[in-house]
């Protein structure tokens, strides 16, 4: 069983562990937010978002910061992806609301010049790292300072979700009567798009640009049809990334599946599962009020 | 503000307001030198048109909207100090709340009270006790821990009004609420405002352009259609009055809700006098 061999034997300690801690920190992190971004409709500026990564990830290629295993090197790669990433987030807003544009072609010119800007930078930068690894994410590509940026990213996240709950759930819930109440209304759309950042740049290296979205949007979705109160929803939404993580990790260590690909596998296999049993409750339900008729 | 009168609650002094438009040739004002007061106690119903600037109004006097000439008193505040001493309950058309959120009505009543409530321990006792006061005061304890997505049209409306009630505010404002309701929750809507300004001592402002919505709860009718073209007791609305406001003769659609057909202006009965203010062309 490749799994208990590579979380025990010394010599992979250093390759598997770091994508292991990673991951756990990203379920706890996605499991709260992940029910904001469902409820809120955020899913495709998440998208957009995750793919302006790419954008950013160009430009860490150009400036020699990509694959060279350095904690310097690491942490720089994370400053610029997520000050891109910020960026393109903020950009999206203001073609939205004063550029004249819609919402979604904003997103989607955003997301597009992002991934072909990206695209081009890394060509000339010739980085040693596939671009397979950066689109889908790869176990390889996590090291311990990975794992230990996104446990404090997930301390940090968790900790202003907690610390700013009653204002940042009455803006989400009613936006028009928070502000009315004081709630400052450019300040928490700025909160959530930082923290939709940090989130996707976070996942990214585990679950690549591509699929870094599947993280805050599944165990958000799954949770949401299992219940309709919120110290449930919750549970359930951290329930759904770890299982989502920890059997995409299990399915790319024994199979040798690229990891993001694997994560989102078993997160949309779960929603699957869900959404199945509810059409099966609904069936028979219809069928005891028919006998009963 | 030196020229608000003791005992006036809002007081609305040459307000204009004009929405930004990228073709400024096309800009149009939604709202013209518009002066107002609202008395400390009363109920206002403000009444106009679809269109007419009433919600205009009532997002100014919130704060929601800046860019008006013109000033705005709340309780000697200005809309931005009242809305961050929340003085002010506000209760929207009901559309605007995402109902898919997993929050059952209480949780929903209790945001109005949590603000400023430091994250890391619950709500006061004092807080707790006004959200009880007001889901009581609106009649829904019998529903407080169903999910908010799961209730009629009316019982959303009694959990919005305890959610603005919840803060203890002296000034509530109410847009539209009698929209997507029957005649039977109409007419239980205009019983509940009028207990609950018995019971607490409200200043209430209501946004209707439906004069039955205005007239059943209100103490005076302020007529807004772009520019106010009467503040008076709701049984001086003349048919002459109303056509001005609605561009169109709509005494017959309100048929009985309307008491006298006569001129107020002319008319001698005490009960009628009220204040008769009319905007001038500017």
């Amino acid at each position: 069983m490749h799994t208990f061999t590579y979380l025990t034997d010394p010599l992979y300690r250093d390759l598997y562990w770091p994508a292991v801690l990673t991951g756990l920190a990203l379920a706890g992190l996605c499991s709260m937010l992940s029910v904001l971004v469902v409820l809120k409709r955020l899913a495709f500026i998440g998208q957009g978002v995750s793919h302006a990564a790419f954008g950013g990830v160009g430009v860490a290629a150009m400036l020699g910061l990509v694959g060279t295993g350095t904690a310097a090197a690491a942490g720089g790669q994370f400053g610029i992806v997520l000050a891109f990433c910020v960026g393109a987030a903020l950009l999206i807003g203001w073609l939205s609301e004063r550029g004249g544009t819609e919402a979604d072609t904003a997103i989607g010119i955003v997301l597009v010049g992002s991934m072909g800007l990206g695209a081009i930078l890394l060509h000339h930068a010739r980085s040693t790292q596939s671009w397979e690894s950066f689109l889908f994410g790869a176990i390889i590509n996590v090291g311990w300072i990975d794992a230990a940026i996104a446990g404090g990213v997930a301390v940090v996240v968790l900790g202003v979700l907690v610390a700013l709950r009653r204002p940042l759930v009455f803006w989400a819930f009613d936006r028009a009567v928070a502000r009315s109440l004081g709630v400052n209304d450019r300040a928490m759309n700025l909160l959530v798009m930082v923290l939709l950042a940090v989130t996707t740049v976070t996942a990214m290296k585990l679950a690549g640009v591509v699929l870094a979205t599947a993280l805050l949007v599944l165990p958000g979705a799954i949770a949401l049809r299992l219940s309709g109160r919120t110290g449930a929803v919750l549970g359930w939404a951290g329930i759904a990334a770890l299982a989502g993580v920890v059997g995409g990790l299990v399915l790319s260590f024994e199979l040798d599946w690229p990891t993001g690909p694997a994560i989102v596998c078993v997160l949309a296999g779960l929603f699957g599962v869900v959404k199945g049993w509810e059409g099966v409750r609904g069936a028979m339900g219809m069928l005891r009020g028919g006998r009963a008729g | 503000m030196s020229d608000v009168p003791p005992g006036v609650a809002v007081a609305y002094r040459d307000v204009s307001f004009a929405y930004p438009s990228p073709d400024r040739a096309d800009r149009r004002p939604a709202l013209e030198h518009v002066s107002l007061d609202v008395r400390v106690g009363e109920r206002l119903g403000v009444l106009g048109p679809n269109g007419g600037g009433k919600s205009t109004l009532l997002k100014l006097t919130l704060g929601l909207l800046d860019g008006h000439s013109g000033t705005i008193s709340i309780f000697g505040m200005s809309p931005d100090e009242a809305r961050r001493a929340r003085v002010v309950g506000y209760v929207p058309q009901r559309v605007e709340a995402e109902l898919a959120f997993p929050l059952t009505a209480r949780q929903v009543a209790e945001m109005g009270a949590g603000l400023g409530v430091s994250a890391w321990r619950g709500l006061p006792r004092d807080r707790r006790e006004a959200v009880g006061e007001a889901m009581a005061a609106v009649g829904a304890e019998g529903f407080a821990d169903r999910p908010i997505g799961r209730l009629s049209g009316g019982q959303l409306q009694r959990v919005m009004i305890a959610r603005a009630l919840a803060c203890r505010p002296r000034l509530l404002l109410l847009d539209e609420p009698t929209v997507g309701i029957d005649v039977a929750g109409q007419q239980q809507f205009a019983e509940l405002l009028t207990r609950l300004h018995e019971r607490m001592a409200l200043t209430v402002m209501v946004v209707s352009h439906d004069l039955r919505t205005v007239a059943a709860g209100c103490d005076r009718v302020a007529c807004l259609s772009r520019t106010l073209h009467s503040h008076t007791d709701p049984r001086g609305l003349t048919p002459a009055v109303l056509a001005e406001v609605f561009r169109h003769d709509v005494a017959a659609i309100f048929g009985d809700v309307h008491v006298d057909a006569h001129a107020a202006a002319g008319c001698s009965d005490p009960r009628h006098s009220g204040e008769v203010t009319r905007s001038e062309e500017r």
